[in-house]
């Protein structure tokens, strides 16, 4: 009833002109970075994080939440449309989403993806809303060893599920922690890797080498290959026939709890659920060989998966703290920067902001349905800019991103740099998530680890002796060893691929 | 065959770097009064980047090889890659002297003008750093590098 009634009070301040505004803003942002190849949620919202300096940190953090979960309605479009997705997490909606379109049935394949992402995103939402609190209100007991183990597990998850080896999900996430070890040692002050530079004594910026190893290493991906546009097909009829409904709010009623689920566990990515919604429709429809050809629950179970995971994955970040991706780690950095520390604090000391955020979002699903229902062709036509145009201005609208950061070309340079990277790393297959979400967390894994040993006075035992952390830890040795295993038998290719551009 | 081989590569270079991070480390105190030091974590991080690198290495031999001619970009696309290298590149050098409109239309140009018309892509060029000019600027007060005329 509690939760209830803040939620209320969420919606007045969400429902201000302003708010609604930047809501708006946000997920047209959103929409556009989905539709468009070559800018995903990550990279966008970093950019547009030197725009929130001057707003009110409620304004701030309702637009780029917009762009996290709007990028996940405007990636459908184009997957179906034109075979290609604009983010990851619709990969998936390219298998039975465009052979529909090529049947003429475009409209209904967008329409079933459109309702289904509406009803995910929204029960995820209600979801956040009912057991945020209560999560938050029970990590409060939380010290800093069971911190610690909490962000061991989620890096373990992250590393263990993401990409196709292990070897080189761990060589990721070990890159991003020595990356930031550079500056300041946050326990004693010492300088660390700054080669008496002054640029280097803040470390790296999260910001930049996101932009650089997402946005720069697409561009330069892009560039490459420079992809054909080809003609878009009529989007009519969008919704689906009276026999296809049953099935379909099926699916959607799955895909829902599958996301849901699986944004609670920390290290998971959009990818995973909408994937394991793909193979579980497969494996109980009656007629298996429908998949591929154009089946409806194809498209409307990953399409709700991924956008139920969305509102559950800022659970860990209200929460915990926590980011579970680097779109959710760069909004982390939006909350620092604004004066916010997530965590378990976050709806005691700021209730309005975090009730605002919540209601905002209902807000922003209802605003993408009705941008995705009726305005799908629309949005399509933007997917039909020409590469040899949409990569250059992305470009330098990602320089003037980063310049804008600390007003510095070292941050373009930094981003430069990390695209070249990020570059390789992908034609080499490296995941580049664990090294954005190691960046974020290895200061306060190093922090919390440092508080531990002076509570245990040494003794790295005793975090088996608290009941959370050893179950967490325990958790993490155990999915290592599974990682390990699934390595040496060469069984890691069913949840590959880097997640979230 | 080896030389041929991407992965070692990489993994050589990663190596390198873990070994350099590794003998950075020794520079820093591993332990102080109050418990670990600055240095515990760069030694042990760098200690299992190297070990990692090593196993990259034997693994990129045996198992999944990634060959340089698949990885490294050829013709057109090298061309645009190294394009779009060089705008940001001329970018960063000059923008400090001529102001953003100069320096973003100079970068523009230089990733546009082979798909383009030289005449077209510097009207694409100018009319697009305008418009971001524009919006980042006198809109949004975002601080851009600007010359002494104030663009």
């Amino acid at each position: 009833m509690d939760s209830l009634m803040q939620l209320l009070g969420g919606f007045e301040t969400a429902l201000s002109w302003w708010n609604l505004f930047y809501c708006l803003v946000g997920v047209t942002v959103g929409m556009l970075v989905g539709v468009l190849p070559g800018l995903g949620p990550a990279t966008a919202t970093a950019l547009l994080i030197p725009i929130t300096f001057g707003m009110d940190p409620i304004s701030a953090i309702i637009m780029l939440a917009g762009i996290y979960y709007g990028g996940m309605y405007g990636g459908t479009i184009t997957s179906v449309l034109i075979n290609t997705p604009g983010e990851a997490a619709s990969v998936i909606t390219c298998l039975d989403g465009y052979p529909l379109a090529k049947q003429g049935r475009a409209g209904v394949a967008l329409g079933v993806a459109a309702i289904g992402s509406f009803i995910g995103g929204t029960i995820s939402i209600i979801g956040l809303a009912f057991i945020g609190p209560a999560l938050a209100e029970w990590a409060l007991k939380f010290g800093p060893p069971e911190f610690f183990a909490l962000m061991l597990f989620g890096l373990v998850m992250v590393v263990g599920l993401m990409g196709r080896s292990l070897i080189r999900g761990l060589i990721a996430a070990f890159l991003g922690l020595i990356l930031s070890l550079v500056g300041l040692d946050p326990v004693s002050g010492a300088q660390r890797f700054t080669f008496g530079q002054p640029f280097l004594l803040e470390g790296f910026d999260i910001v930049t080498i996101t932009m650089g190893l997402f946005g720069i290493s697409e561009i330069l991906l892009g560039m490459e290959s420079m992809y054909k546009t080809g003609e878009l097909p009529k989007v009519k009829g969008l919704l689906p026939r009276r026999d296809e409904w049953k099935p379909t709010m099926k699916a959607i009623g799955r895909g829902t709890a599958l996301g849901f689920v699986s944004g609670l566990v920390p290290g998971t990515s959009s990818t995973i659920p909408a994937l394991l919604s793909y193979s579980l429709e497969r494996q109980i429809a009656k007629d298996k060989s429908r998949f591929g050809k154009g089946a409806i629950e194809g498209v409307a179970g990953p399409e709700t998966a991924n956008n139920a995971y969305c509102g559950s994955a800022l659970i860990p970040l209200f929460t915990l703290g926590i980011p579970s991706s680097p779109t959710i780690a760069i909004l982390l950095g939006a909350f620092i920067m604004h004066g916010l520390t997530p965590g378990p604090t976050l709806f005691m000391e700021n209730p309005n902001f975090v009730w605002a955020i919540i209601a905002s979002m209902f807000i922003g699903n209802l605003i993408l349905l009705i941008m995705n229902l009726p305005l799908a062709g629309m949005w399509a036509k933007v997917a039909l800019v020409p590469p040899k145009l949409l990569y250059p201005i992305i470009l330098l609208i990602t320089v003037l991103g980063a310049y804008s950061i600390n007003n510095s070309l070292w941050d373009v340079g930094v981003m430069y740099a990390f695209g070249i990277i990020g570059y390789f790393m992908k034609k080499l297959d490296i995941p580049m998530a664990p090294v954005v979400l190691t960046i974020v967390l290895s200061k306060l894994m190093e922090t919390s680890l440092t508080q531990s040993m002076t509570i245990f006075e040494g003794n790295m035992f005793a975090f088996f002796q608290r009941p959370i952390s050893a179950t967490l830890i325990v958790l993490s040795i155990v999915v290592l060893i599974f990682s390990v295993f699934a390595e040496v038998k060469n069984k890691k290719s069913a949840l590959a691929g880097d997640i979230e551009m | 065959m080896i030389r041929q081989n991407a992965g070692i590569w990489a993994g050589i270079v990663l190596l390198l770097f873990s070994v350099f991070v590794f003998w950075q480390s020794f520079s820093l105190h591993y332990r102080t009064a109050f418990g670990p030091g600055p240095g515990m974590f760069p030694r042990w991080l760098s200690g299992i980047l190297i070990v990692l690198s090593l196993v990259y290495i034997w693994q990129s031999a045996r198992k999944e090889i990634f060959r340089l001619s698949e990885i490294l970009p050829k013709g057109e696309g090298l061309i645009n890659i190294l394009s779009v290298l060089l705008s940001v590149f001329v970018f960063m050098v000059i923008v400090n002297r001529t102001g953003f409109m100069i320096a973003g239309t100079a970068m523009l140009f230089i990733v546009l003008f082979r798909h383009f018309k030289w005449y077209a892509a510097l009207i694409i060029a100018f009319v697009v750093t305008l418009i971001l000019f524009l919006i980042f600027k006198p809109l949004l007060g975002v601080p851009i590098p600007v010359n002494q005329f104030g663009w």
